[in-house]
């Protein structure tokens, strides 16, 4: 005989002011099979708590519901209880009653009375529950950090420390991202090579990092605590263990006219290069497409030149197999594109930039030395112009959101501006300053007060050419009036997106993404740094616009996060797996098909003889997440899902 | 000579040689103009087989009757490019090794028999693609045209009454190739989530359940509109939903024998972005 419990919460006035909860009690303690049926004012506090569990006990109650918020919220709370008072926890059901009732609805009497029915069909649901068993799977101790930028460096460095193994992957030449191309940065003005060189090294040189650049992730299959990730190692066409960095090659590439990417077409490099003087590691890559050798079957210049015979042309692509545990997904962001502006004349005016061109002029390291030259004809700018937002907050042609750094990048560069060009004017076009963070709002006061930096209220209509000067044509919407400014040189902040194939490789990992293609997470206030994925984690600009501080700290946590999972030598799986029924499976494949997690098998079942009778589905319970996808599909009805088995949703459905 | 008399040498010579046990084809019927599918196993049989405009039963579900195919030995089979269509399915998922089939492949244009050529699956690419490219196009029956005029309230009543009919004697099914799951989900009663009674909630139930796991496998070939005692007109239903299908991820059911369930595969340039 079922002997349930009703644990009606108020959840003091979130449930308690729509639903008569004392009326509910009364009426599920008339439902059969209810042993105990009562209200409180908070179920999840500690006392509350004890009390289901003392209800428990004293009544050997063979199953729980707690009507109350959603599963996602205290599930695992009450299950807990139950746990700890001797019931199976996985004979304790949550019955919504404040997201899918009293939040939603005004009318006290009916969401009372749908707050029977949905306890209720819990009710029936929790009679027909069985007594499940957690699954254990082992856990691989070794984490993959996917980009090479800040966030994946100070991931990899805090799982390192920490004893773990860590891979790391970056797909470009050298670690370093974004971070290595900037000047200075906010709000301390520290160099940013400065900083950054000294981790490159250090996750280079650590013992517990395996470090793979020029690496792509292929495929990653598994689940939490297993994965199988198979990495291409893109050829180098210069062999890492004999290369030793003098850059002999890189002198003598007759190729030298090709854009530096990493000097955002600022600078040139050759055919033979790594992309900055301080790449770790300071190992130089063929780019195939220019190299005369590879286009016309002539040169091999630096083969020759080379003392240590590292360069090999005949290299090819590898693969590695790794077994991996848990993964921190780190691949940061792009800048947009900004020829969206035609009247900007971005990408028809040299002298219109972007931020992270402008990043590169002022570096010490970039393509000027740190002087601020204009691109056209090397003078240095008398006066010049930013626009902030020039993509941000611009749901027309740009993005809907704000990419939360331009406001400071920019007072960043009419400071560095104006520590480098001492008479220089600046106007700077904003829509608001955000300044919020630490020492932010002070910084950028800074740039008007000691820095001289103008700012005009207003966006800016039209940038057009007039006898060697770019003439910026905006509202000042504080004064009313429209403005016309003879500039030098005019720099877009330009937005923050996401990676020309981000959507595709969260596809490769399995994870979501919300509409720009910005990875997301499990919640946005309480779990920001996991995804929806069990064992993958976010750091960085990858999940949303971030400066360095916040990818940093977002890294660190990411590695908390892996460490409590490491901490562990056996992990614990929800019981809520797929079985399949082998006598009533036709054999379609369709459920292979249809699994998202490849958790699905065919698998031949044998008569005496060993000969095959028949061929089934057969669903691996590791592997298998409990999404339920097999089930809604196989119309024989052979799969089924333990704790929403097919009769317990039927129950359940009846019970409404 | 005829179609009917090359196929009936084609099916002597076959049996004859042992190339295949069996020949699947149509012989007469209990009146003038109906055919009966007939199993042929010896040359001296073939004097039976009828070919004319009177063949219009798709033979394919008789392939995957239990055991036939599980000797690894070969049976020819006379099938129309439907069947031909519900071939590459039942070859898709699993249910036969289309390499074992010898086809006799012929339409019916008019009150014309055509032949069509080849023996295996994948000769008749080019027929069923042009069945597809001219899909959209095809005139719509004046009862379908009806129904689509229809405001929804007046189409849910019309289907109303027309399943008000149905005594779940379940002739749709046995008559489908499609339908070859050993248990049925009607067949399923823990729980019985379709219900059995031929009360309008019963029937509503059963002829939806089919209608989705036809959608994107329906070849059209009809078989379950005619055996249908009652006369609903269930190729009406299946129409739809291979319209449906066809317009939403271009897939025409049948094309090849490794074609994709629609139901349980996507593309990764699916635009929905709730797919991992
Ligand atoms: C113009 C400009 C100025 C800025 N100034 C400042 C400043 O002054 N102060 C400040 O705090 N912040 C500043 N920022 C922001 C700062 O650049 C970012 O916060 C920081 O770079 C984010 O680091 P990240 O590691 O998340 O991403 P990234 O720096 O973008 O690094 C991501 C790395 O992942 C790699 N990667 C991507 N996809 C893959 C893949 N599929 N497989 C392997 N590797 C992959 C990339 O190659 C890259 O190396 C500025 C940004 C801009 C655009
Ligand atoms: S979908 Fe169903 S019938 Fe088809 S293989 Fe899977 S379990 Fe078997
Ligand atoms: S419930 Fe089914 S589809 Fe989902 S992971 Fe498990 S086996 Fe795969
Ligand atoms: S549903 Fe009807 S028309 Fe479609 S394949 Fe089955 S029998 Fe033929
Ligand atoms: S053949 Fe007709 S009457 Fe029989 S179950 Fe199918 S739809 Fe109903």
């Amino acid at each position: 005989m079922a002997k349930i419990g009703v644990f009606i919460c108020h959840c003091g006035e979130n449930i308690g002011a729509k639903v008569d909860c004392t009326r509910l009690a009364a009426a599920m303690g008339e439902h059969p099979g209810v042993a105990v049926s009562v209200e409180y004012k908070y179920f999840c506090s500690d006392p509350g708590q004890e009390s289901v569990k003392r209800a428990i006990r004293d009544n050997n109650l063979t199953g729980v519901v707690v009507a109350a918020c959603s599963p996602r919220m205290h599930e695992a709370t009450f299950r807990k209880a139950c746990a700890e008072a001797g019931l199976n926890p996985y004979l304790c059901e949550i019955a919504n009653i404040r997201e899918q009732c009293s939040w939603v609805h005004t009318d006290k009497d009916m969401a009372t009375e749908k707050a029977m029915d949905i306890t209720r069909s819990m009710v029936e649901k929790v009679k027909r529950n069985n007594k499940l068993q957690p699954i254990e799977v082992p856990v691989t101790r070794r984490a993959l950090v996917i980009g090479g930028g800040i966030a994946g460096i100070q991931a990899a460095l805090d799982i390192a420390n920490a004893g773990q193994d860590v891979v790391l992957v970056e797909r470009e030449p050298s670690l370093g991202g974004h971070m290595a191309q900037l000047s200075e940065t906010f709000p301390t003005l520290d160099c940013s090579q400065c900083i950054m060189t000294p981790r490159m090294v250090e996750a280079a040189q650590h013992p517990k990092i395996r470090l793979l650049t020029y690496a792509e992730i292929e495929s990653v299959d598994g689940y939490i605590g297993n994965f199988k990730v198979r990495v291409r190692m893109k050829s180098r066409y210069v062999d890492l263990d004999r290369c030793t960095g003098c850059g002999d090659c890189i002198t003598k590439c007759p190729a030298k006219k090709i854009s530096s990417e990493f000097d955002c077409s600022l600078g040139k490099r050759t055919a033979i290069y790594t992309p900055f003087a301080q790449s770790v590691p300071n190992i130089p890559v063929i780019d195939k497409a220019n190299c005369i050798y590879f286009k016309n079957g002539k040169c091999k210049i630096c083969a020759k030149t080379c003392q240590c015979d590292a360069i090999n042309f005949e290299m090819q692509d590898e693969f590695i197999e790794l077994e991996i545990g848990a993964i921190v997904v780190a691949t940061g962001f792009q800048v947009q594109n900004n020829t969206m502006y035609g009247e900007y004349g971005y990408g028809k005016y040299p002298d219109v930039i972007n931020g992270l061109q402008f990043e590169r002029l002022a570096s010490a390291s970039g393509p000027t030395a740190g002087k601020i030259l204009r691109p056209s004809d090397g003078k240095e700018p008398e006066n010049v112009v930013f626009i902030q937002c020039a993509g941000s907050r611009d749901p027309s042609k740009g993005v809907r959101y704000c990419s939360k750094i331009c406001c400071m990048y920019t007072a960043k560069h009419a400071m560095l501006y104006a520590h480098k060009v001492h008479d220089g004017k600046t106007n700077i076009f904003y829509m608001d300053i955000r300044a919020a963070g630490k020492g932010y709002d002070e910084f950028s006061r800074r740039a008007i007060e000691d820095d001289e930096a103008s700012y005009v209220r207003g966006r800016v209509s039209k940038v057009w050419q007039e006898n060697g000067k770019l003439m910026v044509r905006g509202v000042d919407t504080l004064l009313g009036r429209p403005v016309e400014i003879a500039a030098d040189m005019v720099v877009l902040a330009t937005a923050m997106i996401s990676q020309p194939d981000a959507k595709e490789f969260a596809k490769t990992i399995g994870i979501g993404y919300d509409e720009y293609g910005f990875y997301n997470e499990a919640h946005l206030k309480l779990r920001p740094v996991e995804s929806s994925t069990a064992g993958v984690f976010l750091a960085g600009a990858c999940q949303s616009p971030k400066d360095i501080p916040d990818s940093v700290a977002q890294a660190s946590a990411t590695a908390s996060k892996v460490l409590a999972l490491f901490s562990k030598e056996k992990l614990e799986r929800e019981p809520v797996v797929a079985t399949n029924n082998e006598a009533t499976c036709a054999g379609c494949w369709g459920c292979v098909l249809a699994c998202p997690y490849n958790a699905i098998e065919q698998k031949d079942i044998l008569d005496r003889s060993g000969k095959i009778i028949k061929r089934v589905a057969s669903v691996n319970p590791g592997l298998c997440q409990g999404c339920g996808t097999c089930v809604t599909f196989c119309r024989s009805n052979s799969l089924d899902l333990a704790g929403f088995t097919e009769k317990q949703i039927f129950a359940e459905v009846m019970g409404l | 000579m005829s179609i009917e008399e090359q196929y009936r040498t084609r099916a002597k010579e076959l049996l004859a040689g042992g190339a295949v046990k069996m020949v699947i084809g149509y012989g007469k019927g209990t009146t003038g103009e109906r055919r009966r599918p007939i199993f042929i196993t010896s040359p001296d049989e073939v004097e039976r087989l009828v070919l004319d405009e009177a063949c219009i039963t798709n033979l394919s579900g008789y392939l995957v009757s239990e055991g036939l195919l599980s000797d690894e030995k070969r049976v020819a089979v006379f099938l129309r490019p439907e069947g031909v269509r519900a071939v590459n399915i039942l070859a898709a998922e699993s249910q036969l090794d289309s390499d074992q089939l010898v086809i006799f492949g012929f339409d019916v244009v008019g009150n014309e028999i055509k032949a069509l050529k080849g023996i295996h699956v994948e000769e008749f690419a080019d027929v069923i693609e042009s069945l597809k490219e001219s899909a959209p196009g095809v005139a719509k029956e004046l009862l379908l045209e009806k129904i689509e005029s229809m405001s929804p309230q007046e189409r849910f009543s019309y289907w109303q009454g027309e399943f008000a009919k149905c005594i779940k004697c379940y002739a749709c099914r046995q008559a489908c190739p499609m339908c070859y799951c050993r248990r049925c989900i009607v067949d399923s009663n823990q729980p019985q989530w379709v219900n059995t009674s031929s009360h309008s909630l019963g029937n509503f139930e059963w002829n939806i359940v089919r209608a989705f796991h036809l959608s994107g496998r329906c070849v059209e070939c009809g078989n379950c509109d005619r055996a249908c005692p009652v006369n609903i007109p269930l190729r009406l239903i299946n129409h739809r939903m291979a319209e449906e299908v066809l317009g939403t991820f271009d897939h025409f059911a049948g094309t090849s024998k490794t074609q994709e369930p629609v139901l349980a595969s996507f593309k990764k340039d699916d635009s929905e972005t709730f797919i991992l």
